[in-house]
């Protein structure tokens, strides 16, 4: 099948849409024709015609609603030409080389994604404003070159590339997904008000002494369901039938990055975006909001801009990443093949002589990365998060730290005051000197396993064991990080870690801790290494 | 109209096939109650037979199944039970007394350490007495090291590896490097001559999984101070079994030279059945009643009887022989000479080959009944 033909089937397949739904409305129509003509009167034939209005309506809704739904566009710092000359250069100078109309706005995001949106009317035959949203961290992990690349690939699917309609279904694949979503959407609006409505209707029985009825909401929204079934049903032939021209269009877009980027660029992008989005998640929720619990945020544009020293400090493990590509797609209806593939696919391709050309990194793009990372946070974080405490990365790491392992304490102390001990170290060690046996029935107040429940005798001591021992090491850290003599280290390539600042201390704490949990307790040498002034 | 009769068949079909599936499941549910009763039927029957079978065999002076004791096996001599009662009281000295008492009988302080020591991971504060109040007592550091490896033991549990949780592998490592760090202290505070410190370190050596080398360097050490201390051979077993550290063949090697070191009496040639017994307990294809009648294994029990007669009723070990005995005499169809063996150790079965089984008392009984009844006649 040429390429023409291809898109001329989408196109049939689009319209038949729309055909789908005016063919189900004739023959609601011809079945109320057939019925009054053939000698159907009164109210049986009020009732069947009332029916297939009902039936009717979301027909006629689905045909206009084709055109209604619109995704919610992601939140992003709008940069004009003047403000950002070099990377509107490069985005202009992709979009010239790809052969496609350049966004006429590009909004910067919080996310690893690049993605092309635009507002065409009329099924999409009428251009409208084209948008590229292009996101802040995807930038940090990508040099020029690669960014381009990915450039390349979004401006692609617009591109006149074999025919004038592949835009078209590019658009039309889109709308589809998002007008079944909207059938079900509807449907479950509507079980939810008519749940709403019968439980008003049972509380005002109950109110004048009538046993209320059981609410029953399982034949409520069923027309949209029914529609949204009919229409799931034609959407996913509409993919099936398409799936394999879209694919080879991705395929295609790809090529137009490797023009664009070069062999190289294109797969390494590819291979980054992996790694990427592992790294961005785990920076996000072990970084960036370690100290959010705690009350405080890194300091302004440091929220998105901290990836650049974890992506630093993580090359070997970002390394295996980029190596191992999914050999699945994410989903039968998606439709890029699996990155394995196109990864393949690309490093396959003749040398094109542009092996190892340097790139200065795709931040450099922007006249004022840092302002724009921390313009980002202003729209991105919500009001509570902007009005929490800034903090350098170092102070953030231990000032958080110490208020989690004091909160953490806060456990131990309750166990130690049930037991009659006191709150700090020093008047647990005073207990446990007058009375050895305490230190037992307080790792009894501690969560505990199955297996660490059900022990006896011996073995339920040498249970408790380690957990005793670490509330009293959770007390030391308590003692220590408030007397300046141990400090939370940050580490971007490992987690965060006690220092102690005297030297040897910690073999000698863990002796020291070693003594204090033993059958014979000594508490002498914890007293000398941690409360001796 | 035809959409009509279209619909009229497509429901009428699916009427059709409910109703089969109905009938179907009730039609299953009948048999299945039919099949509970037939069983149900046949286990009365056998469980019947059973019982006039014990009932006659009890009748013949043997133990009844409620009084079989299965923690010990042998009859526990008094000595052992005054001491256990002392040390409950924190008379830790009536303890130590006791195992002193063994002398140089290496086997029998092994057995005299051992239930102190099972006493004292449930309450062990009169060894925490006696640690203290004794400090380089070898004895002491003896029971220590022991008791730390049944602690560990109850910490790890019996469960195979995939329902043992990560903190019971943990603390399970953790206690038995403990009890090596005990052990070697008990090593370094005994007589030069003594071998128990390192025999403790044995079953360590297991649990922690010490190479083949390192092994069999602890086992020299044991060797050499005494080659026949029956208890170090059972442990050493253990560790070339193909459960733990070795291989059917390791292990046969093993028990082959163990029992070639002992002269008849020494009850050596015990290694070669447990040996066998091992690896029969380990294949499941190995059928009991062909593969303990291979030649070899009906000769190595021709040799344990000899060394049995050979040692008389004197060695503390004899009760384990004869245990081990009566089980592969059963099997090789020797029901009365199996018969003789029961008389011996009957009422008490804390042994091997009975405490593998899932029930011990019912191994037992089915062996000991099964002889009785063959070697009584008229019964």
């Amino acid at each position: 099948m040429g390429a023409s033909l291809r898109a001329l089937r989408a196109l049939v397949l689009l319209a038949g849409f729309y055909l789908l739904g005016v063919v189900l409305l004739g023959i609601l129509a011809g079945i109320d024709y057939a019925a009054l003509s053939g000698g159907l009167h009164g109210p049986a034939a009020g009732k069947l015609v009332i029916v297939s209005v009902v039936l009717a309506i979301p027909i006629v809704r689905g045909l206009f609603m084709l055109r209604t739904p619109k995704g919610e566009p992601p939140a992003g710092v709008a940069v004009t030409e003047a403000q950002e000359p070099a990377l509107w250069e490069a985005v202009r100078d992709v979009a010239r080389q790809v052969g496609t109309r350049a966004p006429d706005e590009i909004a910067l995001i919080d996310e690893v994604n690049a993605a092309v949106s635009e507002d065409a009317s009329l099924l999409g035959l009428r251009p409208g404003t084209r948008r590229l949203y292009l996101g802040l961290p995807l930038m940090t992990g990508l040099d020029e070159m690669q960014l381009r690349a990915v450039l390349a690939h979004e401006m692609g699917h617009y591109a006149n590339l074999d025919t004038r309609l592949t835009p078209l279904i590019a658009r039309g694949r889109a709308q589809l997904i998002r007008t079944i979503g909207h059938f079900h959407d509807r449907a479950d609006g509507k079980v939810a008000k008519e749940r709403a409505k019968q439980e008003k209707a049972a509380e005002k029985r109950i109110a004048k002494g009538k046993k209320a009825k059981e609410i029953d909401t399982t034949g409520q929204g069923v027309t949209y369901r029914a529609m949204a079934k009919i229409y799931t049903a034609y959407g996913n032939f509409y993919m099936r039938a398409t799936l394999s021209s879209a694919r080879r269009q991705e395929l295609a877009a790809d090529l137009a990055s490797v023009r664009v980027a070069g062999r190289d660029s294109a797969a390494s992008a590819l291979r980054e975006l992996n790694a990427l989005d592992s790294a961005h998640d785990f920076y996000m929720s072990s970084y960036a909001t370690l100290g959010v619990g705690a009350g405080l945020l890194p300091r302004p544009g440091e929220v998105f801009g901290g990836l650049r020293r974890l992506l630093d400090a993580r090359s070997t493990e970002l390394e295996d990443l980029r190596r191992e590509l999914s050999t699945e797609p994410t989903s039968p209806y998606d439709s890029h093949p699996a990155l394995a593939e196109r990864v393949a696919r690309i490093e396959a391709l003749p040398d094109d002589g542009r092996t190892g050309q340097s790139a200065r990194p795709a931040l450099e793009l922007l006249s004022d990365a840092d302002g724009a990372l921390a313009a980002l946070e202003q729209v991105v974080l919500s009001p509570q998060a902007l009005a929490l405490k800034r903090l350098d990365w170092e102070d953030l790491v231990h000032e958080s730290m110490t208020q989690y392992v004091g909160q953490g304490a806060e456990e131990i102390r309750e166990a130690l005051s049930a037991e009659g001990a006191g709150p700090d170290l020093a008047a647990l060690l005073d207990a446990i000197d007058a009375d050895p046996a305490l230190r037992w029935r307080i790792a009894d107040r501690f969560p505990k396993s199955e297996q660490a429940a059900a022990a006896t005798g011996r073995a339920a001591r040498e249970y408790a064991r380690p957990a005793l021992r670490r509330a009293v090491n959770q007390l030391v850290t308590v003692e220590l990080t408030a007397r300046g003599a141990a400090r939370w280290q940050l580490s971007w390539s490992d987690s965060a870690s006690l220092r102690y600042l005297a030297d040897g201390f910690e073999d000698q704490l863990d002796l020291a801790l070693d003594a204090a949990v033993a059958d014979q307790a000594d508490t002498e040498p914890l007293r000398k290494l941690v409360l001796a002034p | 109209m035809i959409g009509l009769y279209i619909l009229g068949a497509v429901l009428l079909f699916g009427a059709f096939k409910f109703l089969r599936g109905v009938y179907f499941i009730r039609k299953a549910k009948r048999l299945e109650a039919e099949i509970g009763t037939l069983n149900a039927g046949t286990e009365a029957i056998e469980a019947r037979q059973r019982a006039e079978k014990a009932a006659a065999v009890v009748a013949l002076g043997f133990v009844a199944e409620a009084d079989l004791d299965t923690e010990n096996p042998a009859p526990v001599p008094p000595e052992r039970t005054a001491a256990l009662e002392a040390v409950r009281t924190g008379d830790w000295e009536a303890g130590a007394a006791y195992i002193e008492a063994a002398g140089q009988d290496w086997h029998e302080r092994m057995e005299r350490v051992r239930p102190l020591a099972l006493a004292a991971a449930e309450d062990d504060a009169w060894l925490l007495a006696w640690r203290a109040a004794r400090p380089t007592d070898p004895t002491a550091a003896l029971v220590d090291a022991d008791t730390a490896i049944m602690v560990a033991w109850n910490v790890r549990g019996g469960q195979s590896g995939s329902r043992t949780t990560q903190e019971q592998f943990r603390l399970f490592r953790d206690l038995l490097i403990k009890a090596q760090e005990v052990a070697h202290e008990a090593q370094r505070l005994a007589d030069p001559a003594d071998p128990t410190p390192y025999i403790v370190e044995q079953p360590i050596g297991q649990g922690l999984g010490y190479s083949h080398e390192r092994y069999r360097e602890l086992w020299e050490q044991v060797v050499k101070r005494d080659p026949k201390v029956l208890w170090s051979h059972i442990s050493g077993l253990q560790y070339w079994c193909r459960k733990w550290r070795g291989s059917h063949e390791l292990a046969l090697a093993f028990a082959r030279e163990s029992a070639a070191v002992g002269e008849p009496g020494d009850l050596l040639s015990l290694l070669p059945l447990i040996a066998y017994f091992e690896q029969e307990t380990y294949e499941e294809d190995l059928a009991a009643e062909t593969f303990f009648k291979e030649p070899e294994i009906v000769a190595a029990v021709d040799a344990a009887l000899l060394d049995l007669a050979a040692a008389g009723d004197e060695h503390p070990g004899t009760a384990r022989l004869r245990h081990m005995l009566a089980y592969l005499l059963f099997w090789q169809d020797r029901d009365e000479q199996a018969v003789e063996q029961f008389r011996h150790i009957d009422g008490h079965i804390g042994a091997l080959p009975w405490s593998y089984a899932g029930s011990p008392k019912r191994r037992y009984l089915y062996a000991r009944d099964w002889a009785v009844v063959v070697a009584t006649p008229g019964l």
